[in-house]
């Protein structure tokens, strides 16, 4: 059962940067596992912190959220307020007793289709390394 | 016969500023032709990884380096494949042939060269590259990497295209033709030639690097560590040959010492001009570096540093004392190698002034700007002069014309510059035509109802779905190979058919093809869908296109959702099929639940105010002023002095031998006589209100306050002198600013004539404040300079400098000033000039002279400072009265500093002049015509459209608690007190639609949810992941 842990990941991804960086990805035929559901919003400043907490107690067993580098942000500073909820919403879980590195903030801009390949790369290794999320169990999907 | 002008332009060159002008002209109602040599638009800009000062990624801000470009209305949301202006055609591989005619009525012959792959049907499945055989260097890459004869130029180019590069083994090979899955390819094709008529013409044709090979003892092109500019531009690009990491060609060592070598092609005796952008670019690739690996060693060699706009002194400052790089004052004559290491012997004088040696890993040679290639013979054709160096000739106070009516220039070919400059000169010489074709414009103007672009009047009426159940079509597209040669097609189509509210599935070959798009109309039609889902790829490059093929059969836009299956999966999975299909399904489950719950939204329609109101009468603000009522819309111009005319009333000579006292005669004397514009003199704007097309403004005046409604604002407030107290100012006579010398050369030069000694002082800055360069005070100082020569050639002239900043041609005054005898010595901050009067009552100025190690001592007749040039008085006021912001030098802070240097990010509002930045009366007037241009491209709009997709507040849930006030990047929402909030308080939030950009922020801020942005609610969001998850969470 572990060995054909599939993880599955929600990607909250911004129009501007790292959702046109995953284009990039894409158009450069750079390969990543298919473990990511990419959402798109218009800036990473509009992710809620719902957002990142109803797909882990669905049973989500990641959640990665992409914006444009400090300073590029589409709406100059929406990259920021992001920056600022993810890290309060981490001590959250953390306090609730809940693993919040499976929750991942990434700057990847337009042009970092490889930072964006190897990102999901490394979050889905990391991730089958937790296995799944403890939430998930009483789904049993 | 005379013909009648044509609302129709030609702009020759695709690069940024070809790109700029060709916007704003369509955006005015004009046709523009866009005709580019190259097989893709983009130009120059498109291989540059980062700009200088920002360090924006480039991509995203408006170049086809990436195609999609950035929506900002920058210069890109009409460059979008699918989604070009409908005023815009794009010709690629095209040259101008022919001209006849006159400004007015030009025909142009125009020669398409083939490309032998029809745009159109190009699906970008990279098929043929896979099989040709045929190996070739790119371009693109600076040669540092191959591509294949068919080919493109980056993985998004503009158009969105390959290209055949047809070469003698193409006849017989034919791989391509035969592998092409759309039969796109065709080696057949022909050249076609083809005749336009046009009334004006923009020349934006870019530069050519200098070829660094003519300078052997630099040895590039022997030492393979020698590299020059461009390429280590690509080197640093993500999108480069070693995808952003800097590696020595000999032998792919991360260098560790690098070395910049300035004025490659620029300021020497065959190039005898400045190319104004190498200083800042070597800054930045040396930062770069530096970012990159905190520990190598940048080192750059260069004569002056020209750090002269906005925000580059700080910029400067920072690669030095942040970064630590290295700048070495040093004209660097000879580079030798070691042949076993292959690193790079330079030898320069220490700070002592001590020859030394240094190794480097690698020298980067800072290439120079020459005039674009072929445009000798262009200038030739098209009957323009050009200057001496072989850029385009302009007049001082005309710059963006060139010598035959109706041709107008743009960007670097009329003398090298940096990005925001480029923008400026298109947005300013599309503004000219607009004033010469003021007939015509506005004649094919329409707004921005949707989100693609189309003709007004070619919709159907939209179709009412309020309150039917969701009927969603959904058409998972094959794209043969792209997509179904990965993912399995038929399985994604028949896990969708099982999704609630789905009423028909079909798959279709390549859906935006015209048989795809003709498919997916009929089926909404004969299935009467409300819905569209379509599973195709990005809907960066293809969501406006479905949208419209939606919005044709009476579907309003946001009923469509896109499912990006081929760049976000089948391309990104294409060795894990099953993984592939699984993924593809998902994504399909995600945009149907979400195209259940969307809704239609509508924008509203405002008609704008047919009117400016400009803030300044100076150069610029008159400039802009005539520029607007000249091409037909009225003016209120504000002036807070009882004259017109600003600081040019103090100008009595310039450099290049104009006469600007002319030029202010002349200016006034149109603006007083125009009758679309209104003059308000010693008033001052009080209040400013209102959003683009509607604002509201009080001015006041002699005779009391007088409220005007406008559509634009256009801030021209300029700046003036620094007066403050130093160096004796204002204590001793003798001393005086450059435009008091200024007034003493021409009002009493008698007083020059007795003059034994005149001593200059540069870039004096009043203590702690301004820190920037002033940018024209070298150059009035070398005009100053050889005007006492020429009264007075027995005076000894010596200037006082940190950097000689004569930047473009106005390096000739420089090297002229030099020529006549004028001294110059340079000092830093340890040696600041000393001035005193002595026992004798004598004015005495000492100095540290660097290369003799001593102090001198002068006793000059006059002493002449550089002052600072500061923001106007009173530009702290009217920014608040603007609510716009300010930049750290005090100056007004446009929206962004290279892709849009004219506009604020409030809408609606521009800036020109001196309010933006010190700079030259030619500058002023670019300036000034590029915010008249954009103030037109409103001002020309039948109807604008606000809202959309917009944050939208719940007022019955909102607490008033100033969350979203304080959140969101552009201070758009306000608490107002006639407002009423939850439990019926006094007080709650509002955000203008016309104002909201619609990121979101205060969506996810906002603690009790009273805010959603339209098209993205929580409902909606909140939805999609569970789609991902499992057919229970659905049910």
């Amino acid at each position: 059962m572990a060995d054909s842990f599939e993880p599955k990941i929600v990607a909250f991804l911004c129009n501007w940067c790292a959702y046109t960086g995953a284009d990039l990805a894409g158009t450069s035929r750079i390969q990543y596992p298919p473990n990511v559901r990419i959402i798109r919003l218009m800036c990473s400043g509009s992710v809620d912190s719902t957002y990142v907490l109803k797909p882990l107690l669905d049973g989500a067993d990641g959640v990665l959220i992409g914006g444009c580098h400090p300073g590029d942000c589409h709406y100059q500073s929406g990259n920021y307020k992001a920056r600022r909820r993810v890290v309060a919403l981490k001590e959250i879980l953390k306090s609730a007793g809940y693993d919040e590195d499976r929750v991942w903030l990434r700057w990847i801009s337009a042009s970092e289709g490889q930072l964006f390949a190897q990102t999901v790369t490394e979050m889905t290794n990391a991730i089958k390394e937790k296995g799944p999320n403890p939430m998930r169990q009483k789904w049993a999907v | 016969m005379r013909r009648e002008p044509v609302g129709a332009v030609l702009v020759l060159g695709g690069g940024v500023s070809g790109m700029r002008a060709a916007v704003d002209l369509a955006e005015a109602g004009l046709r523009v032709y866009l005709v580019e040599n190259r097989p893709w638009l983009g130009g120059r800009v498109a291989q540059l990884g980062y700009m200088f000062p920002t360090h924006d990624c480039v991509l995203c801000r408006g170049t086809s380096d990436h195609g999609y470009g950035c929506t900002r209305p920058s210069i890109s949301p009409a460059f979008m494949d699918h989604n070009v202006h409908p005023n815009i055609e794009i010709l690629t591989n095209t040259d101008l042939i022919n001209l006849a005619g006159y400004a007015g009525d030009f025909t142009v012959t125009l020669r398409h060269r083939p490309t032998y792959v029809n745009a159109q049907r190009c699906i970008n499945c990279g098929l043929c590259e896979g099989v040709c055989p045929v190996p070739l260097p790119s371009p693109f890459q600076v040669g540092m990497s191959a591509r294949k004869a068919v080919y493109k130029m980056a993985p998004r180019a503009l158009p969105d295209t390959y290209v055949v590069d047809k070469v003698p083994r193409c006849e017989t090979c034919r791989r391509c033709e035969t592998v092409c899955p759309t039969g796109a390819i065709n080696l057949e094709e022909e050249e076609i030639e083809r005749d336009l008529q046009v009334s004006a013409i923009i020349l934006s044709l870019g530069y050519a690097l200098s070829d660094p090979t003519e300078y052997e003892e630099l040895g590039f092109g022997r030492f393979p560590n020698v590299i020059h500019s461009m390429q280590y531009e690509r080197l640093a690009s993500r999108s480069g040959p070693t995808e952003g990491v800097v590696m020595r060609p000999s032998d792919g060592k991360l260098p560790e010492r690098i070395a910049w070598l300035q004025c490659v092609g620029s300021r020497d005796e065959k190039h005898p001009y400045c190319s104004s952008i190498c200083c800042m670019y070597a800054t930045k690739e040396a930062m770069l570096a530096k970012e990159r690996t905190g520990n190598v060693h940048c080192q750059i060699f260069m004569m002056d540093e020209r750090a002269f706009n906005k925000e580059f002194n700080a910029y400067y400052q920072q690669a030095q004392e942040e970064f630590g790089v290295e700048y070495t004052r040093c004209r660097i004559s000879m580079v030798l190698e070691d042949p076993e290491t292959h690193d790079l012997i330079l030898r320069y004088p220490d700070e002592e002034g001590n020859f030394v040696e240094g190794r480097f890993d690698m020298v980067v040679l800072s290439v120079g700007a020459l005039p674009p290639d072929g445009s000798r013979d262009l200038a030739r054709l098209l009957g323009i002069e050009l200057n001496p160096y072989g850029f385009c000739q302009t007049d001082k106070f005309a710059p963006l014309e060139t010598s035959r009516p109706g041709i107008y220039v743009c960007g670097t070919f009329s003398s090298p510059k940096e990005i925001a400059e480029t923008i400026l000169d298109a947005a300013g010489a599309a503004g000219d035509v607009m004033r010469l074709l003021s007939d015509q414009v506005g004649e094919r103007a329409f707004g921005r109802e949707y989100p693609f672009l189309a003709e007004p009047g070619t919709l159907p009426p939209e179709r009412d779905v309020d309150g039917e159940e969701p009927r969603i079509g959904v058409f998972v597209c094959r794209c043969y190979p792209s997509i179904a040669g990965i993912v399995d097609t038929d399985a994604v189509a028949e896990f969708a058919a099982g999704l609630p509210g789905v009423v028909h599935v079909e798959t279709t070959d390549y859906a935006c093809l015209e048989e795809g798009q003709a498919l997916i109309k009929q089926t909404i039609e004969a299935q009467n869908l409300n819905r569209l889902v379509v599973a195709a790829c990005s809907h960066r490059t293809h969501e406006s296109l479905f949208q419209r093929i939606a919005r044709e059969v009476g579907l309003n836009p946001y009923l469509v959702e896109v499912a990006n299956i081929r760049e976000h999966c089948a391309w990104s999975h294409m060795d894990d099929p099953r993984g592939a299909t699984r993924t593809a399904k998902e994504l399909v489950r995600l945009s149907v639940a979400r195209a259940g719950l969307a809704e239609p939204v509508h924008r509203q329609a405002i008609e704008p105010t047919r009117g400016a109101l400009v803030i300044g009468g100076g150069v610029s603000g008159m400039t802009a002023a005539l520029n607007i009522a000249d091409a037909g819309y009225d003016v209120m111009l504000v002036e807070r002095q009882p004259g017109l005319g600003g600081n040019l009333q103090h100008i009595y000579y310039v450099v290049e031998g104009d006469n600007p006292q002319r030029l202010l005669r002349d200016l006034v004397n149109r603006v007083l006589g125009h009758q679309r514009i209104d003059v308000l003199t010693s008033s001052e704007v009080v209040s400013h209100e209102g959003s683009v097309g509607a604002f509201r403004s009080t001015v006041r005046t002699p005779g009391g306050e007088i409220p005007i409604e406008h559509g634009v604002t256009i801030v021209a407030t300029g700046g003036q002198e620094c007066r403050d107290e130093v160096y004796l100012l204002g204590q001793d006579e003798r001393v005086v600013t450059s435009l008091d010398l200024e007034d003493i050369i021409t009002h009493r030069p008698q007083q020059i004539e007795n003059l034994k000694e005149v001593v200059f002082i540069q870039c004096v800055r009043p203590p702690g404040g301004v820190k920037y360069c002033s940018r024209t005070c070298c150059t009035n100082t070398m005009k100053n300079a050889a005007r006492i020569k020429l009264l007075n050639p027995n005076c000894r002239v010596v200037v006082l400098y940190k950097d000689i900043i004569t930047y473009g041609f106005r390096e000739q005054y420089y090297t002229e000033a030099r020529q006549r005898g004028v001294l110059f010595v340079r000092y830093d901050e340890e040696h600041m000039p000393q001035v005193r009067v002595d026992d004798e009552g004598e004015l005495e100025v000492v100095a540290w002279e660097p290369s003799l190690k001593q102090e001198i001592v002068m006793h000059p007749g006059l002493l002449a400072l550089s002052m600072a040039i500061q923001p106007s008085e009173g530009t702290e006021r009217l920014a608040h009265i603007l609510d716009v912001p300010l930049s750290s030098e005090g100056f007004f802070l446009e929206s962004h500093l290279k892709m849009r240097p004219m506009d604020f990010a409030r809408e609606g509002i521009f800036l020109c002049g001196m309010a933006h930045y010190p700079r030259f009366i030619e500058e002023c007037i670019t300036n000034a015509q590029a915010a008249a241009g954009r103030a037109i491209t409103i001002l020309a709009t039948p109807k604008m459209y606000i809202g959309g997709v917009v944050s939208v507040v719940d007022q019955s849930k909102c607490v008033g608690c100033l969350t979203c006030v304080r959140t969101c990047p552009f201070d758009i929402p306000e608490v107002r007190y006639e407002d009423v909030g939850v439990g019926e308080i006094k007080g709650a939030a509002w955000i203008d639609p016309a104002l909201c950009t619609g990121c979101g922020t205060c969506t996810g801020e906002c603690p009790a949810k009273a805010i959603q942005l339209t098209a993205y609610r929580d409902d909606q969001i909140l939805r999609l992941p569970l789609g991902a998850w499992g057919e229970r969470v659905l049910s």
